[in-house]
């Protein structure tokens, strides 16, 4: 089956492995594109995305941009800090606003959980997922799986650790999802007010607090981002600590396997989660993770809008 | 919905229902609505009226709803008092305990004026037993008491929160060092309002994995430990709204041990659902105190079987259509429930408790922890085997949100009989 089961994309959980092989073979597709000095295929023509930002953002909303731009599509951005969101329009208005002007697919972000979702019970139009709260964001996830996949050959029984403040992070949530159904093995690692409370729907994957463990066996590492309001609300007492304890420094590499990969998602806090010399170091894919976004939000798009004129891609 | 007054019609005779007798259910042929009004027949014609072959229905004691908040004065365009009346008539509530979160009841004014827009409304069709809340901080705030003394001679029932988290320590002595004087009972829902945060559903599994903000129980038991060591220290007794999580039971089948005089209930939803709905990010779930685990909800049921809770609430509370229309977490919480409450939970109320105890925790109960008088002859005529689905005509006003919307219920209402209105469904 060429096609995608899914209609929109929500997230990870509950994504078959069928769907995930499809975007990231199409991603790879289009990643060799992404690589010829005319970058740009036919494939969303005429057809129109909006880009629909209720958060900041400027890699994440950057990428879908070129991405959909890529495609020949007619692309619109909408983001909250100058729309009629300020002034009292309720979302499902918003949508169906946009939506009157013909809108076929609405890339969205929004700090709540399942706006994505309650998008698409209340619209046409396809929904993409560009980061929910702390729920999901599932291009994220998909990027750094065609990652590990470009850099290791396989997801297959690759051991993947997740370091940092798992429990806001929407960023884990999606790949803990993604890459164990890729067979890949998820340990995740954080502070014990940064990690999630109960785990009981996710105990397929492994918790580890001692972060040279958890990195022990790993074959990629991502690092994620800590947000500074962590410390205002007393989850941490400060970023000099997190960054001895749970950063990402040579010492800690020296406790993993010597071709071990070390991703991000971006932006990096450069000597908190992640020392500078590693990030620009070696073993880091970061900037790979970057083209590779480009190019797995063009297969998401591509496939959920149906394939059309996939001779073309 | 077909609704009749006594003044509009002769009379109406129910024919081949099963009759509460006060102990069990018994057959009846036929019973006169005047009969059991208390009218004495002038003659053979004065009896005989419509029949109404209630096919081997129940006919129970009409409901007491704890927990009403009908939010005026919001939106009175959208929901109203004869909005609430309504709901009550058709879920068969003869009477309810009313709390205003909007609207404070923090003086005696305020209890006349929202009393009276009460009887405007039940001038139309008799005299619905509604009590009432006082508050007993001004505005629901933590600075200042409200009149305690004037809204008890006033007639309010108690003094509550609005449902609101407990106030600091200091506050919540000295309202109840105060607030004894007027000897009336405490209703706080516990809750932790730093521990609460922002959170907005249960925390647990489903919240981690969907990465919500969760209200952990503990933010509901350090609430309880306090009130209770408040209300052991002062000796004033203290009721315990929409208890959640088996915890607190726990603390207060100890305090009870300890003398200390509190008694509670736990909401209607708490015990038919699970945190597990949150699987479907459908804002109609968004219910405070969050709906918790199955093993809390477990932990309610044991607790209702055991007589640790004293009675069963709705928490009737309307919210705005475009409100709900929205994601989970920006959704407004609250849930109807006087319209359906009865053939929602009876059969699994019965199946545990029998049907004596069943009526005590809807009815009875309720109506004594708000000083109201009990049903009467104010009937339900309700069918238990009759399954219903909900829809939106099922509500009064311009709302309709319930979790159960769309939901087959396991039994159906088929009238009721409440301050001489006779209404079919």
């Amino acid at each position: 089956m060429s096609s995608l089961e899914i209609k929109h994309l929500f997230g990870l959980r509950g994504v078959s492995k069928h769907d995930i092989r499809l975007i990231l073979d199409h991603a790879k597709q289009f990643r060799e594109i992404l690589e010829r000095p005319v970058k740009k295929v036919p494939s969303l023509r005429g057809m129109t995305v909006v880009n629909l930002f209720f958060e900041n953002s400027t890699r994440t909303r950057t990428s879908f941009e070129l991405a959909e731009k890529r495609l020949s599509a007619d692309t619109v951005n909408f983001a909250s800090s100058n729309s009629s969101v300020k002034k009292g329009e309720t979302l499902v208005d918003t949508l169906r606003n946009i939506e009157a002007m013909k809108i076929d697919i609405v890339v969205v972000r929004h700090k709540g959980t399942g706006v994505p979702k309650f998008l698409a019970d209340n619209s046409n139009a396809i929904i993409v997922n560009a980061g929910d709260g702390a729920h999901e964001h599932p291009t994220q996830a998909l990027l750094d799986m065609l990652t590990v996949e470009e850099k290791l050959g396989t997801l297959e029984g690759k051991n993947v650790t997740i370091i940092g403040d798992i429990r806001h992070s929407r960023v884990a949530r999606s790949n803990l999802w993604g890459m164990t159904t890729m067979g890949a093995h998820v340990t995740l690692c954080g502070p014990s007010t940064l990690v999630p409370r109960n785990t009981d729907l996710m105990n397929h994957v492994t918790w580890e607090p001692d972060v040279k463990k958890a990195v022990a066996n790993a074959d990629a590492i991502i690092a994620l981002r800590l947000q500074k309001e962590r410390m205002d609300d007393a989850l941490l007492p400060s970023m000099r600590e997190y960054r001895n304890t749970f950063g990402i420094t040579q010492e800690l590499l020296d406790c993993a396997k010597d071709k071990v990969i070390i991703m991000h998602p971006g932006p990096i806090n450069r000597g908190v989660e992640l020392d500078s010399d590693i990030a620009d170091g070696e073993h880091s894919v970061i900037l790979d993770q970057v083209t590779n976004g480009v190019a797995v939000r063009m297969a998401v798009l591509f496939l959920l809008a149906g394939g059309r004129n996939n001779e073309n891609a | 919905m077909k609704m009749r007054s006594l003044s509009d019609i002769s009379n109406v005779v129910l024919k081949n229902a099963m009759f509460w007798n006060g102990q069990k259910f018994e057959p009846r042929d036929e019973v006169c609505l005047h009969v059991l009004n208390g009218i004495v027949p002038r003659d053979e014609s004065f009896v005989r009226g419509d029949e109404f072959d209630c096919k081997g229905a129940l006919v129970i004691p009409a409901l007491f709803g704890l927990g009403l908040d009908f939010m005026e004065p919001l939106r009175d365009d959208v929901y109203k008092y004869s909005d609430g009346i309504d709901a009550m008539r058709k879920g068969g509530f003869y009477g309810g305990l009313y709390e205003s979160s909007a609207n404070p009841i923090d003086d005696a004014d305020k209890l006349t004026a929202t009393a009276n827009r009460f009887k405007m409304f039940n001038t139309i069709v008799g005299e619905f037993e509604v009590k009432f809340l006082g508050a007993y901080s001004k505005g629901f705030g933590t600075d200042s008491l409200a009149e305690m003394m004037e809204l008890a001679e006033a007639g309010v029932v108690g003094f509550g929160d609005g449902n609101a988290a407990i106030p600091h320590s200091r506050f919540l002595r000295l309202a109840m060092e105060y607030g004894k004087m007027t000897g009336k009972r405490f209703f706080f829902q516990p809750m932790d309002k730093t521990l609460r945060k922002s959170g907005c559903v249960h925390e647990g599994a489903y919240s981690d994995m969907l990465g919500m903000k969760g209200i952990p129980r503990i933010a509901e038991t350090v609430a309880a430990y306090t009130v209770l060591e408040t209300a052991r220290f002062l000796q004033v007794p203290v009721h315990f709204k929409q208890v959640t999580c088996g915890e607190t039971l726990e603390l207060i089948r100890s305090a009870r041990k300890k003398g200390i005089d509190v008694t509670c209930d736990v909401g209607l939803y708490h015990l038919l659902l699970d945190d597990s709905c949150l699987e479907t990010l459908d804002s109609a779930y968004h219910i405070l105190p969050p709906i918790r685990s199955a093993a809390d909800r477990d932990a309610l049921w044991q607790g209702i079987v055991d007589g640790t809770v004293d009675a069963i609430s709705v928490n009737h509370t309307p919210v705005l259509r475009q409100d709900t229309v929205v994601n989970f977490e920006d959704s407004v919480p609250g849930a109807l429930s006087l319209e359906i409450a009865l053939p929602a939970i009876w059969n699994k109320l019965v199946s545990k408790v029998g049907e004596a105890r069943a009526i005590e925790l809807l009815s009875t109960a309720p109506a004594r922890l708000a000083s109201a008088a009990p049903a009467q002859n104010n009937i339900v005529v309700f069918a238990p085997d009759r399954p219903h689905v909900v829809v939106e005509s099922d509500f009064a006003g311009h709302v309709c949100n319930s979790p159960l919307m769309g939901k087959t219920l396991p039994s159906s209402i088929l009238a009721t009989y409440i301050n001489s209105v006779w209404t079919e469904m």
